[in-house]
């Protein structure tokens, strides 16, 4: 599955335009993480901890993403964006999504 | 750049757009929500639990490697008043010598020592503080029906200090609280901290009646040791158990929950202590000193509805 | 005593109501969603440029609330990690609803298309009852004289009188 977050694609022609597909992933931080980002607090510095989580959260919402354009039956999925937003003290919700296309086999 | 060329005007064909339905439930995650809930629930319980044991233990023991000569000098810097008696009223004195007398059979060591304070307000109780301090109230002084079931509480609150619980029970208590508090702080408001609170409170009650337990053992031994017989152990916990107001909880529920031991189950337990130590659980009793009741009778407010 | 009588009955109508309210919900916007896709709803920026239309902002937006049952669980969530799963069905339906909410103001005003779709979310309420904002937005290509931009006529879709679904919990 193509991931692009621009219009079109150069060279390739696009056949079809399945709609909107989207891709979303919750989660939490637990008490270790928090912790640590306790005394970050104290140092300042990058807090690992939540960067690792939001990364894997990031990949679960983009292969939810490409499940659902495969459940299409797309090649591609253009114009894609995604936005994080705070659900509950602790809890971060990653969405991506995009327009599903059919491509032009070349 | 290029001019852009619209979708629909690549090549030769026309671009279509439709909205197809992608399938249901990727979104989500399959599973029961009880299951989930269960498992939580489970969890986030023995999680509790497990750090209060851990820290009541660590904190208890890191509490009784201090001194008790530092207990004793930091209580004295503090010079908290207990008590609104003088030293040289009646009833503390011979509260003191008491205590003198069952310091033998308790075998509280050398550089251990007690210091008894009195007072005169109503409550029915007695405890034992850091530092060696007992401070007795003449509420339940004056329902004391002899001086073997005053032996048993004065020997139950020096087996306190003999096995250092005020100072454990601090140490602990402090460590569990802050530890509960990172825990539950990081779980947000709600039902969700109180029933974590309340787990944290279930287990360190535990310790507490186990605290109970011993001190109530010691002090059985040393009075069957010094008076031959546990007459007073025994009427003791009768007249607590005549004082309480009665619970209409169920009597497993109080078991469980109550920072001491039933007073049923405190009975029970002097009575399989006295077949323990060959002593008779009954026996002649030895009366208050007439000066005592006497002065705890005057100090009594006029009307008392008894 | 009282006290955990009353934490378990809010459990069980949290969970009662809420699951009851979920899935007619679910099997609302499924219905829904099957009409809806008439009308095309895309993310892409560049419209068809095959005829003549007229450009309206259109939008969509829904706030649904969290039940009991799901705060304690999310509560108890914050203490071991992982997927938030009480809160990933909520938001789902939330962002449904709101596409389905502006694709219908895209519909009354005779739109062909829905261009540069894009969602805002956020978290309304006050600490402990935490509800979902969802905000769908985007630009309705109507059928009409050529490149004839309609002033203010962005006209907010915020309570759908017209679908009257359930959406609570």
């Amino acid at each position: 599955m193509l991931l692009s977050n621009l219009e079109v694609l150069p060279e390739q022609t696009i056949v079809r335009h399945l709609g909107l597909v989207q891709g979303s992933s919750v989660r939490s931080k637990h008490v270790g993480r928090d912790l640590g980002a306790m005394f970050k607090n104290l140092v300042g510095g990058e807090l690992k901890g939540y960067t690792e989580l939001l990364q894997d959260s990031r990949e679960e919402a983009t292969e939810r993403l490409i499940a659902q354009a495969s459940s299409l039956g797309a090649d591609a999925v253009l114009n894609v964006r995604y936005s994080t937003s705070s659900i509950a003290s602790g809890a971060a919700e990653i969405f991506v999504y995009g327009t599903a296309v059919t491509l032009a086999p070349r | 750049m290029p001019p852009y060329r619209s979708a629909a005007e690549q090549g030769d064909r026309t671009v279509d757009y439709e909205n197809r339905q992608p399938a249901e439930g990727i979104n989500v995650t399959a599973g029961h929500p009880l299951r989930r809930f269960a498992v939580l629930v489970g969890a986030a319980a023995l999680l509790v639990v497990v750090l209060v044991v851990i820290t009541r233990f660590a904190g208890g023991a890191a509490a009784r490697l201090v001194p008790f000569s530092v207990e004793q000098r930091v209580m004295r810097s503090l010079d908290i008043p207990f008590g609104d008696a003088p030293l040289d009223d009646p009833v503390r004195v011979y509260l003191d010598e008491l205590a003198q007398r069952l310091v033998p059979s308790l075998g509280l060591p050398a550089d251990m020592s007690v210091i008894v304070h009195y007072d005169s307000a109503d409550t029915f109780n007695a405890f034992a503080t850091l530092g060696g301090n007992l401070l007795f109230y003449r509420g339940l002084l004056e329902r004391m029906p002899d001086e073997n079931a005053l032996a048993m509480v004065m020997a139950h609150e020096i087996a306190h200090v003999l096995h250092r619980d005020p100072a454990a029970g601090l140490g602990g208590g402090v460590a569990s609280a802050l530890v509960l508090a990172a825990v539950t702080g990081s779980v947000g408001t709600g039902a969700a901290t109180d029933g974590l609170s309340r787990t944290g409170l279930l287990t360190s009650v535990q310790f507490t009646r186990r605290m109970e337990r011993q001190a109530d053992r010691v002090a059985s031994a040393a009075l069957a040791e010094r008076y031959g017989h546990l007459h007073g152990a025994a009427t003791l916990f009768e007249v607590i158990q005549a004082q309480r107001l009665p619970s209409r909880r169920p009597v497993w529920l109080e078991r469980f929950t109550a920072t001491h031991p039933l007073d049923a189950d405190r009975i029970r337990a002097i009575e399989a202590h006295a077949q323990e130590l060959g002593v008779p659980l009954d026996g002649p009793a030895t009366p208050l000193p007439a000066e005592v009741v006497a002065a705890l009778r005057a100090a009594a407010p006029a009307a008392e509805p008894d | 005593m009282y006290q955990i009588y009353l934490f378990v009955a809010l459990l069980v109508v949290g969970y009662g109501f809420g699951q009851l309210a979920e899935r007619r919900h679910l099997k609302s916007l499924i219905e829904r969603e099957k009409v809806a896709n008439a009308l095309p709803a895309i993310a892409s920026r560049f419209p068809a440029t095959d005829r003549a239309y007229d450009q309206q902002l259109v939008s969509g937006s829904v706030v649904i609330a969290s039940d009991y049952f799901k705060t304690f669980v999310s509560g108890l969530i914050n203490l071991f990690g992982g997927r938030v799963t009480p809160f990933e069905s909520l938001i789902d339906r939330a962002r449904r609803e709101a596409l389905l909410r502006m694709k219908a103001d895209a519909q009354r005003r005779g739109a062909g298309y829905v261009f540069n779709v894009k969602y805002e979310t956020s978290r309304i309420g006050a600490g402990r009852v935490p509800a979902m904002e969802v905000l769908a937005y985007g630009t309705a290509l109507v059928p009409g004289t050529a490149g004839r931009d309609l002033p203010g006529e962005a006209v907010h879709a915020s309570a759908d009188a017209d679908a009257a679904v359930p959406v609570s919990g």
